[in-house]
């Protein structure tokens, strides 16, 4: 700890400066997964000290210049932040009292530099990797045990996609990705292959694991093949899970719920355990990538990778070929890891689901991604919905006084008060926010936007403002686009706003990826003020992963970074207080807000987010409309539509 | 609910050809003060269906002798703008109910909203 322990008072300016870093940290953890800490170690992290917000090396080598044992400095491409690593702890501890709190001119802004401590990361409590676990000969009989001529597929149950998606085939069960869960009812014949029981002897005769395990999956990954982050269904297995790496390493990310990430290397022939916190509470998951940054010095060891800068290599992947073993559970979970159970928070957790084939599965989708998330987030959603988008009220203030105007998707009733002279009436599928309309003092009725119970031609416009990518079939969202020209007269006009795939756009960054300072911003979505850019170079559009739209598995997606597919769930954290009308409030744990949090519910909304020109095409499906406009406004395919004379 | 939302309102019931104008029960309603702006309200007019405009005022008890047909030149007729006012926008149903006339299903209005969501059969 701090050995100057001053008895004159902090002055005014020092307590901004730590309650600044106090924020720059939180943020750190939460977008970064970057994990401070409070005692003084060699490594520091500056905070706006990175090449993703304009500062260039000669600008930082220039400051750190006084200080004496700089043994490195790490500049992570597109990154607001850097790493300084001292020959010593003195060292660093002297740097960050003379530079936390410094300010640097940048690009014509001034920058705020917060340093904070990083130590080595800790593995997810309950983690184990055993090195060395099975002989080369026996990783060979492995291998040659597999037969792939016919392996189930982890996409849809029709036919198999090969070069986009790992391969994976299951013994003991059929395991279903529709809902991630096991087929307790249908045992597979043949149960496991005999070639696992010395592996499954060692890990008992070891103690790894007391019961026979009774499934199986095998999954083979070609370099740039990965899995989303996920943790298993806890109805649908015991505690221990044990994974096999066989062919070649890899490196498994690990993410604690506040945000904070460790990434794991897995040897060739290890065996990973995953137990309590690491397999009910962590998510786990294999970036698809060619490409992992490694631990340099312990290479062929287990370790967590660590921003160590002097220590980092690349590792080039093989094909890697991991045995999962798991035991299926057959009573209900009942671990202490309510957030993340299905057991006993069924509507919470995220289970991977496939999109919908017909309009029931749709509506049902729909019903439990979307309406029943803003019906609970309500409250908390009204409140960081506040700004409005200057384009939107500059096409409200355009029109006509005396218009009538439908904002079909009005959530908290944003743009009803925009233009007094003009007459708008809001409807949402969402009562709780129509309620929020009313309670502002705007006319507004809860409906569905296929549906909008308004003569036809009695409005002189539209707006549909981030509603239509919540449909989650493409007729849907046509249905939708046709019902606002119905409501229109002859030569209105309607403005639809969609997400875009595309968060960066002429190589412009969306606020949403952009960086903008440090501190955190709660519910943060594409178009509202920025957050620090986490992409590792994923420009959208022309990476392969992002065209996996042919795999009708949702992903879900990790706030602000760039939307690796088209269809998916993006978390909403419940914050502060009151969700519905009288439920209580959220428990924040004793030790504050950043606990294991049990305490903060994680809700899902689905999303299809639009590609480059992908609004327009379904427009032009409208027959009775014309395109006047269409833009790109901050994170959002946009477009003006006519209704013909 | 004001009136001037209710003029506009339709049932959208599966089938029915005829869901204008919903029938309005109001348990409770509100009349408030609005600031009276002429030409909005001179603006509004030509947009509404005007005999849907006079039974509603009726079935909510605030007909008074708001004409049961609309009046030439009623731009500069301030003393008709300001009856057209009250009734559109001075006059709220806070709790009741709409009616399709065709289909006889009602939605409800609570604490000011009509809530117009079908279940999935009427759709």
């Amino acid at each position: 700890m701090n050995n100057y322990v001053k008895t004159t008072k902090m002055t005014k300016a020092n307590k901004k400066v730590i309650r600044k870093q106090l924020k720059a940290s939180h943020t750190l953890l939460k977008h970064e997964g970057i994990e401070t800490v409070s005692y003084p170690t060699q490594n520091l992290v500056v905070a706006n000290g990175g090449l993703g917000n304009g500062v260039s090396r000669e600008q930082l080598q220039d400051i750190l210049k006084g200080s004496s044992s700089v043994k490195c400095l790490l500049m992570p491409p597109n990154k607001p932040y850097a790493f300084v690593t001292y020959g010593c702890t003195e060292d660093a501890r002297q740097c960050h009292a003379a530079l936390n709190g410094r300010q640097l001119q940048c690009q014509g802004r001034t920058v705020t530099l917060y340093l904070s401590f990083v130590d080595k990361a800790e593995m997810p409590p309950g983690l184990k990797v055993l090195e060395d676990f099975v002989s080369p000969e026996e990783e060979v009989q492995l291998l040659e045990a597999v037969d792939w001529s016919f392996c189930d597929d982890p996409g849809d149950n029709t036919i198999q996609k090969t070069l986009k998606h790992r391969r994976v085939k299951h013994f003991g069960y059929e395991f279903r990705y529709d809902n991630n869960n096991v087929d307790k009812n249908k045992p597979l014949s043949g149960g496991l292959p005999a070639v696992c029981h010395p592996v499954l002897e060692r890990c008992l005769k070891e103690k790894h694991i007391s019961i026979w395990p009774d499934q199986l999956t095998v999954n083979q990954y070609q370099p740039g093949q990965g899995i989303p982050p996920h943790v298993d269904t806890h109805s649908a297995f015991e505690d221990t899970i044990l994974s096999l790496s066989l062919g070649a390493k890899t490196v498994m990310d690990f993410r604690h719920p506040d945000g904070r990430s460790v990434a794991v290397v897995l040897p060739r022939r290890s065996l990973l355990l995953m137990k309590g916190e690491s397999r009910y509470l962590w998510t786990h998951g294999i970036t698809p990538r060619r490409l992992d940054i490694v631990p340099a010095r312990d290479a062929e060891r287990s370790v967590a990778v660590t921003p160590d800068p002097c220590d980092l290599t690349l590792n080039e992947r093989g094909t890697r070929t991991s045995f999962t073993f798991r035991k299926v559970r057959h009573m209900p979970c009942d671990c202490a890891y309510p957030s993340t159970c299905d057991s006993q928070r069924p509507l919470e957790v995220p289970q991977r689901f496939s999109l919908p084939c017909t309009d029931v599965d749709a509506v049902q989708l729909e019903m439990r991604f979307v309406h029943t998330v803003y019906d609970e987030i309500a409250g908390h959603f009204s409140r960081t919905r506040h700004s409005p988008w200057p384009r939107v009220g500059d096409f409200l203030r355009s029109l006509v006084p005396g218009a009538v105007v439908a904002d079909v998707g009005c959530g908290n009733g944003k743009y009803l008060g925009i233009n007094p002279a003009v007459f708008t009436l809001g409807c949402d599928r969402s009562h709780s926010l129509v309620q929020i309309c009313a309670d502002r003092g705007f006319q507004a009725f809860t409906s569905d936007a296929l549906e909008v119970p308004l003569r036809s031609g009695v409005c002189d416009a539209c707006i549909s403002i981030a509603v239509i990518h919540h449909f989650s079939t493409q007729e849907r969202r046509l249905t939708a686009v046709k019902e606002l020209v119905r409501l229109l007269k002859p030569g209105g006009k309607a403005l639809l706003y969609v997400w875009a795939l595309e968060q960066e756009y002429n190589r412009q960054k969306s606020k949403y990826l952009k960086e903008r300072g440090v501190g955190p911003v709660e519910g943060v979505e594409p178009g509202s003020v920025g957050q620090m850019d986490t992409t590792a170079a994923r420009t959208v559009g022309t990476s392969s992963s992002a065209a996996k739209s042919s795999q009708p598995e949702l992903s879900i997606h990790r706030n602000r970074t760039a939307f690796g597919s088209q269809d998916l769930l993006v978390p909403w954290h419940l914050r502060g207080g009151v969700q519905k009308e009288g439920q209580e409030p959220s428990h924040i744990g004793e030790k504050g807000a950043l606990l294991a949090s049990g305490s903060t519910p994680v809700y899902h909304r689905y999303y299809h987010v639009f590609r480059e020109g992908e609004l327009e095409e379904l427009c032009r499906k409208v027959r009775n409309a014309t395109i006047e406009t269409s833009y790109y406004d901050q994170g959002n395919w946009c477009v003006i539509l006519e209704k013909t004379l | 609910m004001k009136l001037l939302t209710h003029n506009m309102l339709t049932s959208h019931v599966k089938g029915v050809t005829k869901g204008y104008p919903l029938l309005i029960k109001a348990t409770e309603v509100k009349v408030s003060e609005v600031e009276f702006n002429p030409q909005f309200v001179s603006r509004m007019i030509p947009k509404l269906e005007w005999s849907a405009l006079v039974q509603a005022a009726e079935e909510v008890g605030h007909l008074n002798d708001l004409p049961t047909e609309l009046l030439p030149d009623y731009e500069n007729n301030e003393e008709f703008l300001r009856k057209v006012h009250r009734v559109l926008l001075e006059v709220e149903v806070l709790e009741g109910s709409l009616r399709c006339p065709e289909s006889g299903r009602e939605f409800p209005i609570s604490r000011g909203i009509p809530n117009m969501l079908l279940n999935e059969d009427e759709a």
